[in-house]
């Protein structure tokens, strides 16, 4: 389970996250959603320790961050770090050279489900192709958890299919998915937790089957009921 | 036969929750006989990928489709469609009654005596079962 206990981040004079507490299970898909800046990203970093907070905890099965917790969490960005004159198939290389727990035949399996072409350059690649390459580098590491910062903004409808069709997949189950959206909307049926977000704070989490169960209402009924839109 | 048969046409909605609309697809599956009884059904992690859902999500609507009979499962062998007459029977007559119920919600609206509509509904029902028996018929029908 990753635990986020109270954190708070400042910017300046800014707060982007004040307070902010909620759980991630694993064998669970999570989404944190919220509008634009609301600080669902800011946190998925702070979960990393790739930017320093101003107070709280962050607690990865009970441990709190360290080098060990690392091998158990990747991490997808919201854009791809790989350098641009790379193949992909060098790219996939890398990650082997870097990470101990990279799974080769994973990684296989996934550029095959994803279409990829290993001779192609990743400078060359298209921003939703770009985007199937970043998930393939996450989750081909053998992790309990996987942090996505938006895995479907700006891809076309079709690639957003195949990358919800990873969710029910073997690929994902087990493992402890928590990903960051702001388009809900496509992936609704798929996710175990909603954590809704506004400026810096949590204004719900819960159960996404048990408010359509309680409540008759959907993810997005709930989201227009938080911003009042 | 194809697998994956009828499953790729579910949709969705957002409103209720999953795992329910599951168990339905599966009651509408066996009332049409796309499922017979005692049929081998996809496992949890199949049918998760086949719909789309989360596996988590198939896992509960199994749970419930076991606690209510519909589907039973032995030891380690794969789950199976009931064979309990009394169950399919009741399966049955609980998605007619559903249908009935919402035709005759919206009916209700339009002053009918029932004479009238049900000869409405003899002639339109006919006229579909005609229409949905002739592709399986097949053959020359035009000599």
């Amino acid at each position: 389970m990753i635990e986020v206990n109270n954190i708070r981040k400042r910017y300046r004079l800014r707060k982007v996250l004040n307070g902010v507490s909620f759980t991630a299970e694993k064998g669970q898909i999570t989404c944190l959603t919220g509008m634009n800046g609301a600080g669902k990203s800011t946190i998925l970093k702070a979960i990393m320790g790739l930017t320093p907070l101003s107070g709280g905890h962050i607690l990865i099965d009970g441990q709190p961050l360290n080098k060990l917790a690392y091998e158990k969490i990747a991490f997808i960005p919201d854009h791809l770090t790989m350098p641009l004159g790379m193949r992909l198939s060098e790219g996939l290389r890398f990650m082997d050279d870097f990470y101990a727990n990279w799974d080769t035949g994973r990684a296989d399996e996934l550029m095959r489900f994803f279409r990829l072409e290993s001779s192609d350059k990743i400078g060359n690649l298209s921003k939703g192709t770009a985007a199937k390459f970043n998930l393939v580098l996450g989750l081909a590491q053998n992790t309990d958890y996987v942090l996505m910062d938006e895995p479907f903004s700006g891809i076309d409808l079709f690639s957003r299919e195949l990358i919800s069709e990873v969710f029910s997949s073997h690929l994902i189950e087990d493992r402890g998915v928590l990903l960051t959206t702001h388009e809900i909307g496509d992936i609704e049926h798929l996710i175990d937790k909603a954590v809704i977000m506004d400026k810096g704070t949590i204004f719900r989490d819960f159960n996404c089957e048990e408010v359509r169960s309680e409540e008759g209402k959907s993810i997005v009924d709930i989201m227009r009921e938080v911003y009042h839109a | 036969m194809k697998t994956g048969e009828g499953w790729e046409e579910v949709a969705f909605n957002n409103r209720d929750p999953v795992y329910l609309q599951v168990v339905r697809h599966f009651k509408e599956q066996i009332v049409t006989g796309r499922l017979a009884a005692g049929k081998v059904i996809p496992s949890r992690r199949e049918l998760g990928a086949l719909l789309k859902i989360n596996p988590n999500t198939a896992q509960r609507a199994y749970k419930e489709m076991e606690e209510r009979q519909l589907i039973v499962t032995e030891g380690n062998s794969p789950s199976r469609i009931t064979v309990d007459e009394n169950v399919l029977r009741a399966i049955r007559s609980e998605l007619l009654g559903e249908a009935v119920e919402a035709f005759v919600a919206s009916v209700r609206k339009i002053d009918v005596p029932v004479e009238e509509l049900l000869e409405l509904v003899k002639v339109k029902y006919s006229e579909q079962r005609s229409q949905s028996a002739l592709p399986e018929s097949g053959g020359n029908r035009d000599d």
